[in-house]
């Protein structure tokens, strides 16, 4: 197998804002063409992480190195070889996208027909080429995020930063932004993401970090992180909260310490849902029951198992069906 | 750095000019200080006789005009107020070039700049250049705005004179521009850097002898108007437009220069250095 080589190497990486430790000694290294996936809540860090890679935040303590440059004492010569996509959409509405384009690629050196040359294949590789000339105001939401993904591929990057590329998008909008990141893949470039979204750390990453209160809590491939729950987990929403307690501990009496209470849902845990079905479902029959739901193991699980507490219960807690509300309403 | 700043401005131009209502409103504001204000205090007409006998009547009339000459070096208030608006629009124009950059840093685009290689200096730069632009611009509709509603140009008018009434504005807001770009780097909030400009803005104009003669003024204000750049500009404006006399005018360049280039220097150091520290 082939020697793999270290495109980004964190040590200790921290910042405190006063009291308040946003990031704290984060250590993990990204291999060369991989894409890397920073996963966890809103405020866990994921941000912060990112503006001290991109050379915008001072680290309190530690360092960072992407291809060999630190990013504290070498900042110039990091900001030369990365592309940033910041969380924010930051292209001018008043001007086309073209324009915005050709902004950046002149701020990174180009002159001329080469930063044109540039802008149109960053526009085409983001598949915009043909609103190129449109006045990014007439932009959907989608096309705004593949936009500032152009605006931070022109200079042709060794490393990309993708800070929460697809929040807020609709579902087929995603997929063709994960689409364009796995090509950017194929060219070479190393790409670290963060995201809330497990579906996208999950179905892009080679490998994950989920971060939580700025630290990382884990760290592997998917495939190992899943491998950290054994078994299925079972979701009973019932009609009556007060039943709750009553529930559980019917269900604690055949397999002890499986069911826990979180918000308002009642969490089973078990190595085989198949076999503990037919006796939930003796238990439940004389509950009004909402939902029941069986859940393979998933990230998002991993997230809970880790930290007791739900990935995206800063959007809309517990509840999931809130939570899809949330993100349709944000689909337009 | 050159190509830096050159496409960074151009960038500050496009986007100004693809705001078309922009355009328009940031001259409503300055025509009705000259049409209404201007126009409406006319100290002469204030003052003329009337149901007077004819034989004094022309003694008042001269009377009068002798002591706006005296007080305003013209016999026009509005030629003395519009000359001044020069100047107060350049600083005005200047604190919102300055300003607009809370905006920029709320949007994020400022740090989407700073991610890339782009010289700390130039990304100010550009916020100075972009806004002298503009208001080389206006000023040059603003000064026809005023020839058409009738200010008394000195006789023998020269290209010079106009091109020196151009540069002591600018001077003005470069000065202007770097110290409320400084304070826009350092503040995040819109509402608070609203509140600053407002608590700087019209101080400076009324303590200035851009609206009326210092010599009207209580002793306190004319101190403190004299070490106001705004001050020096419009009293070299008026001498350039007007004919006005001015007591020292190379003195008044130098002043005002001085001023200018500190606070343009105190302005850069600065932003970079809150660019930097993050």
């Amino acid at each position: 197998m082939k020697q793999m080589e270290t495109a980004i190497e964190v040590k200790d990486l921290t910042k405190k804002y006063g009291n308040f430790v946003a990031v704290d000694h984060i250590n993990f290294t990204i291999n060369k063409g991989e894409i890397f996936s920073l996963l966890g809540p809103n405020g866990a860090g994921k941000t912060t992480t990112i503006g001290m890679l991109s050379t915008i935040k001072r680290p309190t303590e530690g360092d960072a190195y992407i291809l060999g440059y630190s990013i504290v004492k070498q900042k110039y010569y990091v900001r030369k070889i990365i592309g940033v996509s910041p969380q924010d959409l930051t292209a001018d509405d008043e001007l086309s996208g073209y324009e915005n384009v050709l902004i950046m690629a002149k701020l990174f050196g180009y002159k001329g027909k080469e930063a044109e040359d540039r802008s149109e294949w960053a526009l085409k590789f983001m598949d915009l080429w043909d609103s190129a000339f449109r006045r990014v105001r007439e932009y959907s939401g989608g096309m705004r995020r593949r936009l500032e993904i152009a605006m931070s591929i022109v200079h042709n990057p060794s490393v990309i930063f993708l800070d929460e590329p697809t929040v807020g998008l609709d579902v087929q909008s995603r997929r063709h932004i994960w689409e364009l990141v796995r090509e950017l893949k194929k060219n070479g470039t190393t790409v670290l993401l963060t995201t809330h979204y497990m579906e996208e750390a999950e179905a892009l990453s080679d490998r994950v970090a989920i971060i939580d209160h700025g630290k990382i809590i884990a760290i592997g491939t998917p495939d190992e992180l899943k491998a950290k729950i054994k078994g299925d987990r079972i979701y009973i929403l019932v009609k009556e909260n007060d039943q709750l307690n009553e529930i559980i501990n019917k269900i604690n009496d055949i397999i002890p310490n499986s069911a826990i209470k979180i918000d308002n849902q009642i969490l089973v845990k078990t190595e085989s849902s198949s076999e503990l079905l037919p006796q939930l479902i003796k238990i439940l029959s004389g509950y009004d029951v909402v939902e029941l739901k069986v859940v393979k193991p998933n990230l998002e699980e991993v997230f809970l198992e880790l930290t007791g507490r739900e990935l995206r219960e800063e959007e809309g807690g517990f509840d999931r069906f809130k939570y899809m509300r949330v993100t349709r309403g944000a689909r337009r | 750095m050159i190509q830096e700043v050159y496409t960074l401005t151009i960038r500050e131009l496009k986007k100004w000019l693809s705001r078309r209502g922009t355009f328009v409103v940031s001259l409503i504001t300055p025509l009705f200080w000259l049409g209404l204000f201007g126009k409406s205090l006319n100290f002469a007409q204030m003052f003329a006789p009337t149901n007077i006998p004819p034989q004094y009547s022309s003694l008042i009339s001269k009377y009068v005009d002798q002591q706006l000459l005296n007080l305003f070096g013209t016999t026009s208030y509005f030629t003395y107020l519009a000359s001044g608006m020069l100047v107060v629009f350049g600083f005005f124009q200047s604190v919102f070039g300055g300003t607009n950059l809370v905006f920029e840093k709320r949007l994020g685009y400022l740090n989407r700049l700073l991610m890339t290689p782009t010289p700390r200096s130039g990304i100010f730069l550009s916020k100075v250049f972009g806004t002298l632009i503009r208001i080389l611009f206006y000023e040059t509709v603003l000064i026809l705005i005023a020839w058409g509603l009738g200010i008394k140009f000195k006789p023998g008018l020269t290209v010079v004179n106009i091109l020196l009434a151009g540069i002591a504005i600018i001077f003005v807001a470069i000065g202007f521009v770097s110290i409320f770009a400084a304070i826009a780097f350092n503040v995040d909030n819109v509402e608070i850097m609203f509140a600053i400009v407002n608590l700087i803005n019209l101080p400076l104009m009324f303590a200035s002898s851009a609206l009326f003669p210092l010599k009207q003024m209580p002793s306190w204000l004319q101190e403190v108007a004299k070490f106001n750049p705004i001050t020096y500009a419009a009293d070299i404006v008026r001498y350039n437009l007007v004919g006005t006399p001015i007591s020292n005018y190379l003195l008044s360049w130098i002043i005002l220069i001085v001023i200018s280039i500190t606070l343009f220097v105190i302005g850069m150091l600065v932003s970079i250095n809150a660019m930097e520290k993050a």
